[in-house]
């Protein structure tokens, strides 16, 4: 159960524009998407948590104790040809969406959304931060990492998420579930990194990543 | 560092030729197998090893945890270092390996900085009463358990300790230290050989090694890979063979390397090929950095010096005189001083001073949990500005970085206490020239006293490059002379002992009228006097101006590049100060600021349109409501988007109360109708709701927000009560949009009227449909449009 809180320096104002549906909005000040980065940084916390496990591609099973079933035919062909799994969730906790609605509340109803788009591209830098500090490790064992992948993403249900929770330890970092799969704190991610062996001169196949992945394309975050 | 050395190779991959069985603790092998252990030391050795490692890489009390072997740590250590002289035999020397514990300290992990220290103090400790030659803490990728170990090991035992971190492609580590940052904390603390191995090939490290070198005067250490493995045929192979490895030996030695040898992938044979490409070479010559006042973060060093601009070191982090920052800390929030980190940062601050001077708390834990949280925000290094050596020690030891310690004057303890302080932290001081008889006040008395606390210092083992000299500024208005005293300060200061100057300048407007103007100008001669890091408030603008026209007066600033930039730029109106209001009609105006979110300009407009006689409904209806409508059509379009119209509701918002402040009679919101708006039971998504609600609440609707998570029977119940026109609800995902279905069935089945309207992520047309709903709203804004087409039906 490795805890890895990774320093968010800066949130990346370019993403917090895209979750706010600012993608297109030319002349929409970066001085405010600047600010929302800024304050989500002084509310989070952020905090991710990992473990690894043994993975039979050819039965989708998770060698955990007990062991797991992956479901999906997407997700199955995203993990063919890996023999180890990272689980793992990662959060900025709850603050941060405490002034997201104390500040619909008094009416600023713009910062409220942009210090929503800045929580949700922090909770990514997390995750992303986690990745990075998981890469070398791997690498110096051979290891190659797969996208990261979410339940919801392509044909990945979200009634896993139990699983997910239970095997990447989210609660040591008090990440849990509600009674509808969703995840508390709001600002929270699931996700599974497939391993494989790296092969000399073979570059491996990877499911679609992100926005590509996802069934919403009419989504105004959606990435052109 | 008179001649060359050759460590050795990989350990891992030999042990499991050896007979090392998967999972296996391979530090057992020390008592359970050590001939094989010892054919692997004699096997580096005859390829050319004059410094062989230990097999105690995974050895410390927590790693050897996983494998419930931490109550035979000192034997494990003890036997492996006894192999390894054996096998040695007088013919190389034995360094004691200590790798990472596997775990980050705190606040990257959970690990506690006090843990880790034992942890390697125990293992460090069981290394040397063997008799190892020095110890290597290897592969580390936090700086923090470097430190952690580094003070560990020096605290332990008396034998050289070499400090090599592991960097990723990016060149840095993987919490991100650059070997620049490395160099100068870990040559500051004490390490006496820094480098570098794992990870990289050597290719990869020539470029680390090369900066390595530069920024310390300590020997320098690479034990790169045999590059990166890979799979071939079933096997794990290392792409690099021993021939290539060899010659990558000559370009590291030529960018500053003195101790060479091999880390994963390496064998014996790459030991021979990299000794024997370097055993006839002379050392290059190392040219050695001059001994320059650097400061570090965990990712960043930064230097003050004569030689380059000014650097500002913020002074708002201190609740001196503040209240409200006072209260917080005492409350044990750190919020404020967060704020003022990142604020001060971003207004130009190169530094930050840290001071929890707030009465009846323990400060020790005040200073730790503000440095840690700081640290974790802003790259920019900190200054511990304390009294109580307790607080002091608490922040240094939480500092991922070479700290500054504000102050240490000639007062016995604080000489007693800061200077050993700084010298175990390898953290730079402030001298500050008082003494226990009070402030010096002529230039020569302070020199006087400064020459003492330099002289302490070196005594305690600090040296140039660690010390930044405060001028001591007193107040004018009570003496004629500060000013010019601390100006002669400054300049006796560089000539006496070129060291870099600092102070506090506010102290000298005390009981002035326009401070600021006292300020600048006392600023601007004390840049010309040779101040180099002001400790000043990061947010005056005054004070930044006379720094930039000083830069430029004094050619820091050539041709006054920047300083025209700067004032050009403050001489350009604002846009949104143009008069654009001239030029349209009080109408036009109000429905230009809506469409534009000017919420700040927008009350001023509504007042001068009801000066010039204009109705408060027709500006409703011809401004506000017209600018809605607009806004509508252009969100449709795509030419607008959704912070941009809430930016547009929000500035509604403001016009509507300025009206109903004026007009009271008059502007009663117009009243479309009752929306009662939630979010169903089991989704706690609400933004989306929020969004409709805000812009709902903003086109004349009267609205009652449940909230999110709603159950069923409430939501039927505010809609009876409230006798709503319309039923909003939001579902975001699959798993919580059944509870339209079930919200619809038992509004209709308790005889309720109102129309529903459903939207969310998750929700579509279709389903809209088949739930029974009367609209589907894809977005807030055309919620506002259907909300108005079903109140009319």
């Amino acid at each position: 159960m490795p805890i890895y809180n990774t320093p968010l320096l800066a949130i990346d104002a370019k993403e917090a524009r895209r979750y706010a549906g600012l993608q297109k909005a030319q002349d929409f000040a970066e001085e405010k998407i600047l600010a929302a980065c800024q304050d989500a940084r002084l509310l989070a916390q952020p905090c991710s948590v990992w473990e690894i496990y043994d993975y039979d591609c050819q039965s989708q099973m998770i060698q955990s104790s007990p062991p797991c079933k992956i479901q999906g035919e997407k997700i199955g062909q995203h993990l063919a040809g890996c023999e180890k799994v990272i689980l793992l969730a990662a959060t900025v906790g709850d603050d941060i969406e405490e002034d997201v609605t104390r500040r619909f509340n008094a009416g600023e109803y713009s910062m409220a959304v942009l210090l929503d788009a800045a929580a949700t591209a922090a909770v990514e830098q997390v995750a992303d931060g986690l990745e990075k500090a998981l890469a070398p490790k791997m690498a110096a064992k051979g290891f190659g990492m797969k996208w990261r992948f979410s339940p919801g993403y392509g044909d990945w249900p979200l009634e896993q998420q139990p699983e997910l929770i239970r095997l990447s330890s989210a609660a040591s970092i008090g990440v849990g579930l509600s009674s509808s799969m969703m995840l508390v704190p709001r600002k929270s991610v699931t996700a599974i990194i497939g391993l494989y062996r790296k092969q000399e001169n073979k570059e491996i196949q990877h499911a679609p990543k992100g926005c590509a992945a996802c069934s919403q394309v009419n989504c105004p975050s959606r990435k052109r | 560092m008179s001649r060359i050395e050759i460590f050795d190779g990989a350990m891992g991959t030999m042990l499991q030729a050896g007979g090392l069985q998967p999972g296996a603790c391979p530090e057992l092998m020390n008592v359970e197998n050590p001939e094989v252990v010892k054919n692997i030391h004699r096997a580096y050795i005859e390829a050319g090893a004059t410094i062989i490692e230990t097999n105690t890489f995974g050895a410390s009390p927590l790693k050897l945890e996983h494998y419930g072997l931490t109550d035979r740590m000192a034997e494990l250590n003890k036997a492996a270092v006894t192999i390894a002289k054996e096998a040695a035999q007088g013919r190389a020397k034995v360094a004691g390996s200590m790798g990472p514990t596997g775990r980050f300290i705190e606040p990257l992990g959970d690990l506690s900085f006090d843990d880790a220290y034992t942890n390697f103090f125990d293992q460090a400790t069981a290394l040397a009463e063997a008799g190892a030659d020095f110890l290597i803490i290897e592969t580390c990728i936090d700086l923090q358990e470097m430190r952690a170990a580094l003070l560990a090991a020096k605290a332990a035992c008396d034998i050289p300790v070499i400090c090599q971190l592991s960097y990723s492609e990016d060149g840095r580590t993987v919490t991100g230290t650059d070997p620049q940052s490395a160099a100068i904390l870990l040559d500051a603390m004490g390490a006496d050989i820094i480098g570098v191995n794992c990870s990289l090939g050597p290719e990869e490290l020539v470029p680390i090694v090369k900066t390595l070198a530069e920024n310390c005067t300590c020997p320098i250490s690479v034990l790169p890979n045999a590059g990166m493995p890979y799979l071939k045929d079933g096997q794990t192979v290392f792409p690099m063979g021993p021939e290539d490895f060899g010659k990558w030996g000559v370009k590291l030695l030529e960018a500053g390397a003195s101790y060479l040898g091999g880390c994963c992938g390496t064998t014996p044979e790459h030991i021979r090929e990299l000794a024997n490409a370097v055993k006839d070479l002379p050392l290059p010559e190392r040219r050695l950095p001059a001994k320059r006042l650097w400061l570090t973060s965990r990712s960043k060093a930064v230097c003050i010096d004569r030689s380059l601009p000014t650097r500002l070191i913020g002074e708002r982090i201190n609740p001196t005189g503040r209240k409200k920052l006072a209260a917080e800390i005492k409350e044990g929030s750190l919020l404020g001083v967060k704020k003022e980190a990142v604020n001060q940062v971003k207004a130009g601050a190169h530094l930050l001073d840290v001071n929890m001077g707030v009465g009846g708390i323990d400060q020790a834990a005040a200073m730790k949990r503000a440095v840690t949280e700081i640290s974790q925000l802003t790259d920019a290094p900190l200054s511990i500005d304390t009294s109580d050596a307790k607080a002091l020690e608490a922040g240094l030891k939480a500092y991922p970085g070479r700290a500054l310690i504000n102050s240490v004057s000639y007062e016995p303890e604080r000489i007693a206490e800061f200077l050993p302080l700084a010298k175990k932290y390898g953290a730079a001081i402030l001298c500050l020239p008082i003494t226990p008889d009070g402030v010096p006040k002529t230039a020569e008395e302070r020199i006087a006293v400064m020459h003492k606390i330099i002289a302490a210092a070196k005594e305690q083992g600090l040296d140039d490059g660690d010390f930044l000299l405060d001028a001591l500024v007193m107040t004018v208005s009570a003496d004629k002379n500060a000013c010019y005293e601390v100006l002669i300060t400054l300049q006796m200061y560089r000539e006496r002992f070129g060291y870099p100057t600092t102070m506090g300048l506010s102290n000298i407007s005390f009981g002035l009228p326009n401070r600021p103007l006292i300020n600048s100008t006392f600023f601007a001669m004390c840049l010309a006097a040779g101040l180099d890091a002001p400790i000043m408030n990061p947010y005056d603008e005054a004070m930044q101006r006379a720094l930039m026209a000083s830069a430029a007066l004094l050619g820091d600033d050539p041709n006054g590049l920047a300083y025209s930039k700067n004032e050009a730029n403050l001489a350009v109106p604002k846009a949104a100060a143009t008069a654009k209001v001239t030029e349209l009609s009080p109408l036009e105006a109000i429905k230009q600021a809506v469409i534009d979110g000017e919420k700040d300009e927008i009350p001023s407009l509504v007042e001068n349109a009801l000066k010039s006689g204009l109705e408060a409904n027709t500006i409703t209806e011809q401004a506000l409501t017209a600018a809605m409508t607009d806004i509508g059509v252009d969100f449709g379009a795509g030419r607008m988007f959704l912070p941009q119209v809430l930016l547009s509701a929000e500035t509604m918002r403001s016009a509507f109360n300025k009206l109903k402040e004026l007009t009271p009679a008059n502007a009663a919101a117009p009243n479309q109708g009752t929306v009662v708006i939630a979010t169903v039971k089991g989704d706690v998504h609400d933004l989306g709701k929020n969004i409709t609600g805000a812009l709902l609440a903003n086109s004349g609707f009267k609205l009652i927000d449940l909230g999110k998570d709603v159950d069923s029977t409430e939501i039927v119940k505010a809609a009876i009560e409230n006798n709503a026109d319309i039923v909003g609800l939001c579902a975001l995902m699959t798993t919580t949009m059944v509870q339209i279905d079930k919200v619809i069935a038992d509004l209709k089945e308790a005889g309720c009227d109102a129309k529903v309207m459903v939207g969310g992520a998750a929700v579509t047309q279709d389903y809209a449909d088949s739930a029974g709903a009367d609209a589907y709203a894809p977005d807030g804004v055309k919620a506002v449009e259907l909300a108005k087409e079903l109140v009319k039906k």
